[in-house]
């Protein structure tokens, strides 16, 4: 079935009356505290788990270009996609979560693949993630201190040399130009 | 000349000078001979370089390489055991040499016990693998060796089963009259006398067992999980480096050589062939058939994965010792009725 | 190596007491980061009890590059460049889903002759990867000989890949909107649109040759080989449910018994017009595993021998703004990737780069299911079962 139409039925599936299918892509939104039910209504019919995430919503960023929406609200996005191997559909389910106290529900019992996913969305954003068997860190060393995919850390190498923009455009092959650019004129 | 032969601890010494000799050069033979077949096999040249064009070279640049090496002994060492067990494994392989009958006169002693002992004398390494696994205060060692150890032991039983068949069926336990037992003629065409090796008088079978429980004994693939490189690094064998690492690695080669030539003795006819003369050509004849096993062993080991340690054991204790024993008493009953 | 570890080699101080039972305490067996059967540097922490693993605990996290903060500082052109790192053994296979998922925010369309292209290389991409690991499982379980044979043939392929790319492991040959059209570099050359390297196609079939050649040598050699069977058969299951639950997919799905092929499911490039079986196996077992990439081989060849004969004539590249600006909004594109699924979720702010890019991975979830796998197996058999599982570090890493 088309992403719209299977969006639509996920939501209905889960109780949720936010989804959306742009680009293809069929997403939920689920409230925070229906979470692992969600999941575990749609476990039988989604049983291949296939990642689990988030991203930072903030309206300024320390490094890269400031986002074009003006209305962003500060908050986590968690997101898992879940798939069917019968017919190849995959959905993004995704919730949001505050920024001053990330905790959410774990998915460990419902999916065995959560483990290792949420323990990565927690080392990089400092989610909680309450219930989880074995909440530590996944990629970065035990001294470690903050968490990187956060908006406001700060990439190391950007402090030293600020974001240069767009250099070394590569011009179209009936086009000749100038194999660098001014970043001022990139716009 | 006929004084050294004649004195006792001249011709003794003549004798270990003799067996070194033969052992060393033995061993460079074979590394290199492995070096290059295994090449062949994976379409590749092997050695290139050292020593010119065929990179015959090769074995002895590694020997020398191995000798001008630091003398590592890991600090949590056993330090006498440490030292001593390279020793151990390499003395049990030379004193099989003392047996082999290269012609009817040229063998270091024709020991009537000639088999008995070679097996009990081959045994003696698997002490001293045991010594390097435990002293080298390392747990991939201790693992390689615990393993190496239940293997040998393991394999023991197969390999004299197997020869048991050919001593009945020779009647001694000699080497020289084993050759001898298997010239003797087994039928006439006509005007000649037909001997053929006990491999084609029916110990097939215990050709079969003993070369594979060789393998074993030899820790060659498919039985080398004591030296599982990809698993334990090199198992027993991790800490050692420099000329005690040479002494493993030729006694592993000297013992190919030992176990092709007691095969090639017990089974294949040993230094005879027939219409040659045993005396003069007995030599040429050994190293041959001892060259085509030794192809073989090679063979084997380029080809095949390796046994996991319980397939391994299930291996020799549920099918080899039963074969074994079925196989001596066939020949045994052939024996006596025919 | 490393020295024992002191608290647990207790009897090297002779305090053995003979008593009934036997105390044999555990002891915790620390495989890595530095291995010769660990593809990379993972490190496995297992208790172990005699040759049973009782416990295990993959520490991952040696080669974290962190490529999802760095793509927030860069231009999707410049992530191109670095996304081909991710999954190094087939390099041009990890550039292809972040292509399409970038092209469909912008909404362009690329040419069919740059479609062809890429499904060849990928395909390509897919013989050198399964080629690797059809040759290391063998060489972990001690037969050296498939390695020089499956590497021998893969050398044709890189060639081929390095011919019409310029690169064997990282081609960086992918151009948002298609492939890379221009030859030549500076900019006092006039560039000129370079096709394929003369010769290519006819050159890539007989290489196909070579390698269904190669394949049928390794079901003798190999698959054939008793011990080999003994080693790998019944060792390592993963059940079909515990697979999908834990994310695993690719081969190592497969071989479980379920058929989910995205090169059959989804559209990311033409496959559609192309004649293919998707290879399952049944037990879900180390042999499956090596059978089904095996089989998967010679399938990529019959791919590309079919996208050969039918490429067409056309551009290379569509026509794209000089400065890339990717609309807002958020897509999710996977890819059947030689070693499972790979994803790219975009999340654009209307910038010259991504506001979010979320990286998923085949390798780190296959690589998650290993603790729960490994409980109760021969220290022997974890090595046929890392070794058959196919994942590379710097895909579990990122």
């Amino acid at each position: 079935m088309s992403p719209s139409e299977l969006a639509s039925r996920i939501a209905g599936a889960v109780g949720s009356d936010r989804f959306s299918s742009d680009n293809g892509t069929a997403k939920v939104h689920i409230a925070a505290d229906r979470w692992v039910d969600a999941h575990r209504t749609l476990s039988a019919e989604m049983p291949y788990f296939s990642w689990l995430s988030a991203i930072d919503w903030a309206t300024e960023v320390v490094v890269g270009d400031a986002p074009e929406s003006e209305d962003i609200e500060p908050r986590y996005e968690v997101l898992s996609c879940l798939g069917n191997v019968e017919n190849g559909e995959s959905v993004v389910l995704s919730t949001a979560i505050s920024k001053d106290d990330p905790s959410l529900d774990s998915l460990a019992d419902v999916y065995g693949g959560a483990d290792w996913h949420e323990r990565e969305a927690a080392e990089m954003f400092g989610i909680d993630f309450v219930g989880h068997p074995n909440l530590t860190g996944i990629y970065l060393p035990d001294s470690f201190e903050g968490h990187p995919l956060r908006k406001s850390f700060a990439l190391l190498s950007r402090e030293v040399k600020p974001w240069p923009g767009t250099v070394d455009v590569e011009p179209m092959p009936d086009e000749e130009g100038p194999s660098t650019e001014n970043p001022e004129d990139a716009g | 000349m006929s004084g050294i032969l004649d004195n006792f601890w001249s011709l003794l010494a003549l004798k270990i000078l003799f067996i070194t000799g033969v052992m060393m050069t033995v061993s460079l033979v074979i590394i290199f001979a492995e070096l290059k077949i295994s090449a062949h096999m994976q379409s590749r040249v092997g050695p290139y370089f050292a020593g010119g064009r065929y990179g015959w070279a090769q074995p002895l640049a590694d020997g020398l390489k191995f000798i001008q090496k630091e003398d590592l002994v890991p600090a949590d060492a056993d330090r006498p055991v440490f030292k001593f067990a390279p020793m151990v494994v390499l003395a049990g392989t030379l004193a099989v040499f003392v047996i082999v009958p290269f012609s009817p006169d040229l063998v270091v002693r024709n020991l009537d016990l000639g088999v008995f002992y070679a097996l009990a004398a081959g045994s003696i390494g698997t002490v001293g693998v045991l010594m390097a696994g435990w002293s080298s205060a390392n747990k991939y060692s201790l693992m390689g060796g615990l393993r190496a150890a239940a293997q040998l032991i393991a394999y023991e039983l197969p390999l004299v089963l197997a020869v048991v068949g050919v001593v009945i069926q020779a009647g001694t336990m000699s080497m020289v009259g084993i050759v001898e037992a298997q010239a003797a003629p087994v039928f006439h065409l006509g005007d000649t006398a037909i001997s053929l090796p006990y491999i084609f008088q029916g110990q097939f079978v215990g050709f079969i067992i003993f070369m594979i429980a060789a393998l074993a004994e030899l820790n060659r693939t498919p039985f080398d999980m004591p030296i599982a490189e990809s698993e334990l690094v090199m198992g027993y064998l991790t800490e050692y480096s420099g000329i005690r690492f040479t002494m493993f690695f030729l006694g592993e080669y000297a013992g190919i050589f030992a176990m092709s030539a007691i095969a090639s003795t017990l089974f294949l006819g040993g230094y005879y062939f027939p219409g040659l003369d045993s005396g003069t050509f007995g030599p040429l004849v050994l190293m041959g058939k001892v060259g085509l096993l030794v192809f073989l062993i090679i063979w084997v080991r380029w080809t095949l994965p390796r046994l996991r340690e319980d397939q391994l054991q299930s291996f020799a204790w549920k099918w080899l010792i039963p074969l074994a024993l079925v196989n001596i008493a066939v020949t045994a009953t052939f024996k006596v009725v025919f | 190596m490393t020295t024992a570890d002191r608290q647990t080699l207790s009897m090297h101080h002779s305090e053995v007491q003979v008593s009934v039972e036997l105390q044999t305490p555990d002891m915790t067996l620390n495989l890595g980061p530095q291995h010769p059967s660990t593809h990379g540097v993972l490190r496995l922490v297992a208790q172990v009890d005699g040759e049973v693993i009782k416990e295990l605990e993959p520490v991952v996290g040696y080669m974290h590059r962190g490529y999802e903060k760095l793509a927030e500082v860069r231009t999707y052109p410049q992530i191109t460049a670095l996304v081909n790192r991710i999954d190094w053994v087939s390099g041009f296979a990890n550039e292809i889903p972040f292509m399409v998922a970038t092209e469909r925010l912008m909404g362009i369309e690329v040419p069919e002759r740059a479609q062809y292209i890429r499904l060849i290389l990928t395909e390509m991409a897919r013989i050198s990867n399964h080629l690797v690991f059809l040759s290391s499982l063998p060489l972990e379980l001690g037969a050296a000989t498939p390695l020089m044979h499956a590497l021998r043939e893969r050398e044709r392929v890189l060639d081929l890949i390095e011919g019409a790319t310029g690169g064997r492991f990282h081609p960086n040959f992918n151009r948002i909107g298609g492939v890379k059209p221009a030859a030549g570099a500076g900019s006092t050359q006039k560039k000129v649109v370079q096709d394929l390297p003369q010769g290519f196609l006819e050159q890539t079939k007989s290489a196909m040759e070579y390698v269904r050649d190669v394949c049928a040598d390794m079901v003798n050699l190999v698959l054939g080989n008793e011990i080999f069977m003994q080693r790998t058969k019944g060792v390592g299951i993963i059940p079909a449910d515990k697979a999908l639950a834990f994310g695993v997919s690719g081969p190592n799905l497969r071989a479980s018994g379920v058929p989910f092929d995205l090169r059959k499911t989804d559209d990311y490039l033409p496959y559609s017009n192309f004649d293919f079986d998707v290879v399952t196996g049944s037990n879900g077992d180390c042999f499956d595993r090596y059978a089904v990439r095996l089989e998967e081989v010679v399938q990529a060849s019959r791919i590309v021998d079919q996208a050969v004969e039918e490429i067409p004539a056309g551009d290379l590249q569509a026509k794209v703004p000089r400065i890339i600006k990717v609309p807002k909004g958020e897509i999710y594109v996977r890819a059947e990737n030689p070693k499972g699924e790979m994803g790219y979720y975009i999340v654009s702010e209307g910038g010259r780069g991504p506001y979010r890019l979320k990286i998923r991975t085949a390798s780190f979830s296959n690589l998650s299911v290993l603790s729960w796998l490994l409980k109760g197996q021969l220290v022997p058999d974890l090595i046929a079962i890392l070794g058959s599982l196919d994942f590379v570090l710097g895909d579990v890493d990122r």
